[in-house]
């Protein structure tokens, strides 16, 4: 066998997290229901469903029509009134024909009602670059973290893509779960007892002392591998993994960089108005002056051409040069 | 002569699969194209057939267990009789044939 059995966990593909988390919380509440897009019995389009409309039937997993504004306004009827829909949207570019409704109703409805209506909603995707173009690329998280009401989730690990969805549908808010194409070919243990991990909380995936490196999702993969790297030549890395955008588990990450000294964001998206941005900026209004460095996607659509999807797109490679520029600076100054 | 049965590739993006299913037990002999074991991935099967006749003699990693392209799932040999090393982690590989779908 590859690696040991780890006691009390179960090695699971991450499609297979996923359709554990919904299978669980579709067994244990009536209310929630699957929508989308070739959910039912072809199973998802990286077989995530795979086997729950079998199981639960198609009045509760329900194949829609090509229509994102639609999908996404129906969950939001359906939170709206009662149930707890899970929205799949197939990739996340596809999620713009669906902002308003989740923007403007399901995450405003606590708010303009005064709590009597709540939208617990969720609404899961697709990020990432894996050879599929302009419009099948995108990783728009930034865009989603400033919607008051919405939070934002990100894993990087099937246990995590587990623990958070179990989490998002029990929350009592719409949640935007985004997940990544290329971690579906991954596997990782996960905890055989029934685990709900809380919303807003990151996890350090390495503990370092020279820099603070901080990404999720797939990037954080490609974080620990600059890690690695930079270990042979004595830098050493911590890696925060943020797990969620919103919340955002600042505590986390600035009291790393307080300790190491410099921050290093990771996102696969643009960094205009970017995660890293908003981090880095939060960071220094917690921690004061800390060297900090931001690496994401050139200013470019991501193509269809291999070679130009890995040109304009972060590598352990380019975070590791990044890293040593970051620590060969001077030490950040007070504004 | 003595030979490793490894897991094939490349895949495209796959490191490591499940095994679904033996289609033997030790002892069992296998022509070439036979079905010797499928593997899972995270979207396909992968149906690995015997390149060469060969007996099944000993199953390194059983149904549900996982492991990493090139890395071996099974010993088998030319005859029935001939004794297995102790170290097996230098031998001759098995040639397969194998399919993604």
């Amino acid at each position: 066998m590859s690696a040991e059995p780890v006691a009390g966990t179960m090695k699971l593909f991450f499609r297979e997290a996923i359709a554990r988390a919904l299978r669980e919380e579709m067994q244990a509440d009536a209310r929630v229901i699957l929508l989308g897009q070739d959910v039912g019995a072809f199973g998802g389009s990286y077989k995530e469903f795979a086997r729950l409309q079998a199981q639960f039937g198609p009045a509760r997993v329900r194949d829609t029509p090509v229509a994102e504004a639609a999908m996404v306004g129906l969950g939001v009827g359906a939170a709206a009134a009662g149930l707890r829909p899970l929205v799949s949207i197939t990739y996340m570019d596809f999620l713009m024909l669906g902002l308003d409704p989740l923007v403007n109703y399901a995450a405003k409805a606590r708010f303009k009602t005064g709590g009597q209506i709540t939208v617990p909603l969720v609404v899961k995707t697709t990020a990432g670059a894996r050879g599929q173009g302009v419009a099948h690329s995108q990783c728009l998280e930034a865009w989603m973290m400033g919607v008051p009401g919405l939070a934002v989730v990100a894993p990087s690990t099937p246990a995590d893509a587990y623990g958070l969805l179990k989490a998002a549908l029990r929350h009592d808010g719409p949640v935007l779960y985004v997940d990544h194409k290329r971690l579906f070919p991954t596997a990782g243990e996960v905890p055989l007892a029934e685990t709900v991990l809380p919303l807003g909380r990151a996890a350090t995936r390495r503990q370092g002392r020279d820099v603070t490196v901080v990404s999720h999702s797939f990037m954080t993969r490609v974080a620990l591998e600059a890690a690695e790297r930079l270990a042979t030549e004595a830098i050493s890395c911590e890696v925060i993994d943020l797990r969620s955008l919103a919340p955002l588990d600042l505590d986390t990450v600035a009291s790393s960089a307080a300790r190491t000294g410099a921050l290093l964001t990771l996102e696969e998206g643009q960094l205009t108005c970017g995660i890293g941005a908003e981090i880095a900026f939060q960071v220094r209004e917690q921690a004061g002056p800390i060297r900090t460095a931001r690496v994401g996607a050139a200013p470019a659509p991501v193509s269809s051409n291999p070679v130009l999807e890995h040109a304009a797109l972060p590598d352990a490679e380019r975070v590791a040069a990044a890293v040593r520029r970051l620590l060969d600076a001077p030490p950040a100054e007070r504004p | 002569m003595i030979y490793a049965l490894t897991v094939p590739g490349p895949i495209e993006d796959v490191q490591e699969v499940r095994v679904l299913e033996w289609h033997g037990v030790a002892g069992q002999v296998f022509a070439v194209g036979e079905l010797v074991v499928e593997l899972e991935t995270d979207k396909a099967l992968v149906e690995v057939r015997a390149g060469q006749p060969g007996v099944l003699r000993s199953v390194l990693c059983g149904e549900g267990d996982w492991q990493a392209l090139g890395r071996p799932l099974a010993i088998l040999s030319d005859t029935a009789e001939e004794p297995l090393p102790t170290d097996t982690g230098d031998l001759a590989l098995m040639a397969v044939e194998f399919e993604v779908s």
